[in-house]
């Protein structure tokens, strides 16, 4: 599956993409993660993504993430703050499944 | 407290972080931001226009020989920055629209260009200005190229244009449809400055230059450093929120520090360009976290504090600290929130007063903001080994602030960990 994680520049989320992969893979599940910035989501949406998830941090730009991610037909959420941490794996991955199994 | 914290956080701090969403503040922010990579490889060729060695050493010799040809590459990015910055605030506007960006970028720089009078050299032919074109002229640019891509889109949603029919390919009836905006946006450009004469970068450095001295003050600096760790108390992303409104600000020190170095002069204008606040107070990340990285590596004596410590160290280095935010938290923890406000302000107050009696230079090259903070403030300074001491001082104080705070969450987590255990 393919995840897209956005953050202010896609440098902290990058640091949690390991988090969430580990953490699928204790579950035997593949992912592919890339992490973003705010301002790549236009370009990058329509790559075939599974699922986008927004960091706490720029959550005051989750409207208009989430509206261009439903525009492409991705479902879009919010990272909780307690799972954005490199030992936050289980709340991420937690989160990570409520949204692709909506 | 609770119901407090609750009122800040719905009534002021989301709104103003709403308000930095703005279409207009965030396409200056955004055409702002995609001119960085230009003034970062620019400021660069300072440094080595004027390198930080020796005067009698061959290589400090041949540099101040060629130091106009080495600078030309700095003058035709860093140097004229309001010219790219026009481009990226006109395309960034239009495409927030929904209207052709390209076009938006075009009539932005056309407004822009059409504010200088050029000046008929012999020999040379048609000259202009450049120094319109540089971080004097970036209010100027945020203005013109917000009216001209506003005039471009209005034409465009009311239907005044010029429709060819659809068998004409796209990128044909593109340049038609842009015809009658384009028109009305350098007639009226035309008109302000050949018509009236009048020169709006005079103009308008007028009436900003109150801004511009507050922002450069004390006063100025403790603002957006308070500001910052306010909106990341509530866990908001403080620098993309305050940054929008103050980076344009911040460009023109920094580009006005950059001018005065490159044309020889002693002394440099500004104090707080963005790199002062970059590596002097947001030592590892928003808040100075460096030093509660620090601190929890040094007396942690929990399990999940030492295994955090671990975790956040590295991306610390580096000035990533959402590890150490979110992981903590310091978000909403009020044992966390005090040193995370006050020990940013003490710094930017030990920075500003060393940067502004002259016991450290003041910045005036970008260099990315990934790079550890010794070598950040190094390069900012263009070789100032004195910047790389009031790191290291700013890091120490950030260490002792932060140590009893954390020493009080680790005791507490620590008795929490025996608890469960029991």
């Amino acid at each position: 599956m393919k995840v897209l994680f956005v953050c202010s520049g896609g440098m902290s989320s990058a640091i949690v993409v390991d988090t969430l992969k580990k953490e699928a893979q204790k579950h035997g599940l593949d992912l592919e993660v890339k992490a973003i910035g705010s301002s790549e989501v236009e370009l990058e949406i329509g790559g075939g993504w599974d699922c986008c998830m927004v960091a706490p941090q720029i959550r005051h730009r989750f409207d208009q993430i989430k509206k261009q991610a439903d525009e492409a037909g991705v479902p879009c959420g919010q990272i909780p703050p307690q799972a954005y941490s490199p030992l936050g794996g289980k709340a991420l991955y937690k989160a990570f499944t409520e949204l692709v199994n909506k | 407290m609770s119901k407090f914290v609750q009122f800040l956080e719905e009534k002021v701090s989301n709104p103003m972080a709403r308000f930095a969403e703005q279409r207009h503040l965030l396409a200056i922010r955004d055409g702002v931001v995609s001119s960085l990579p230009f003034i970062i490889v620019g400021s660069f060729f300072l440094i080595i226009a004027f390198p930080p060695f020796p005067e009698d050493w061959a290589i400090s010799q041949w540099a101040a020989a060629h130091a106009a040809e080495i600078l030309i590459p700095y003058r035709m990015t860093m140097f004229i920055m309001s010219l790219y910055v026009a481009f990226g605030i006109g395309y960034n506007l239009a495409n927030s629209y929904k209207v052709d960006p390209l076009s938006g970028g075009q009539i932005a720089v056309a407004a822009l260009l059409l504010t200088i009078t050029p000046s008929v050299v012999e020999e040379l032919g048609f000259v202009m200005p450049m120094q319109y074109l540089g971080g004097q002229g970036l209010f100027v640019t945020i203005i013109v190229s917000i009216i001209s891509v506003e005039i471009f889109r209005i034409c465009k949603q009311k239907n005044i244009t010029i429709k060819l029919p659809p068998q004409v390919p796209a990128s044909v009836g593109r340049s038609f449809e842009a015809l009658i905006p384009v028109a009305i946006v350098i007639l009226l450009m035309t008109l302000i400055t050949v018509v009236l004469n009048i020169n709006l970068h005079e103009l308008v450095t007028k009436m900003t230059a109150p801004l511009v001295t507050a922002g450069d003050s004390l006063f100025g600096v403790l603002v957006p450093v308070f500001l910052i760790t306010f909106f990341w108390s509530f866990g908001i992303h403080g620098v993309s929120v305050v940054g929008s409104v103050a980076r344009p600000l911040w460009e023109m020190y920094l580009t006005a520090n950059a001018e005065a170095v490159a044309s020889g002069a002693e002394t440099l204008p500004h104090v707080a360009p963005e790199p002062l606040y970059q590596w002097f107070i947001w030592i590892g990340g928003s808040g100075t976290t460096i030093g509660l990285v620090i601190a929890m590596l040094i007396f942690a004596r929990s399990k999940s504090m030492k295994n955090l410590s671990k975790a956040v160290v590295v991306p610390g280095i580096f000035n990533i600290n959402e590890p150490v935010i979110f992981g903590l938290p310091i978000v909403l923890n009020p044992i966390f929130i005090i040193p995370f406000v006050i020990t940013p302000l003490v710094l930017a107050t030990i920075a500003y007063t060393a940067t502004s009696i002259g016991l450290v230079t003041p910045t005036y090259i970008k260099a990315p903001w990934t790079l550890p903070a010794p070598i950040g403030a190094y390069l900012a300074t263009g070789g100032d080994w004195r910047a790389v001491v009031l790191v290291i001082v700013n890091v120490i104080i950030s260490t002792l602030i932060y140590t009893p705070f954390f020493r009080i969450y680790d005791k507490k987590m620590l008795a929490l960990e025996q608890q469960e255990e029991e």
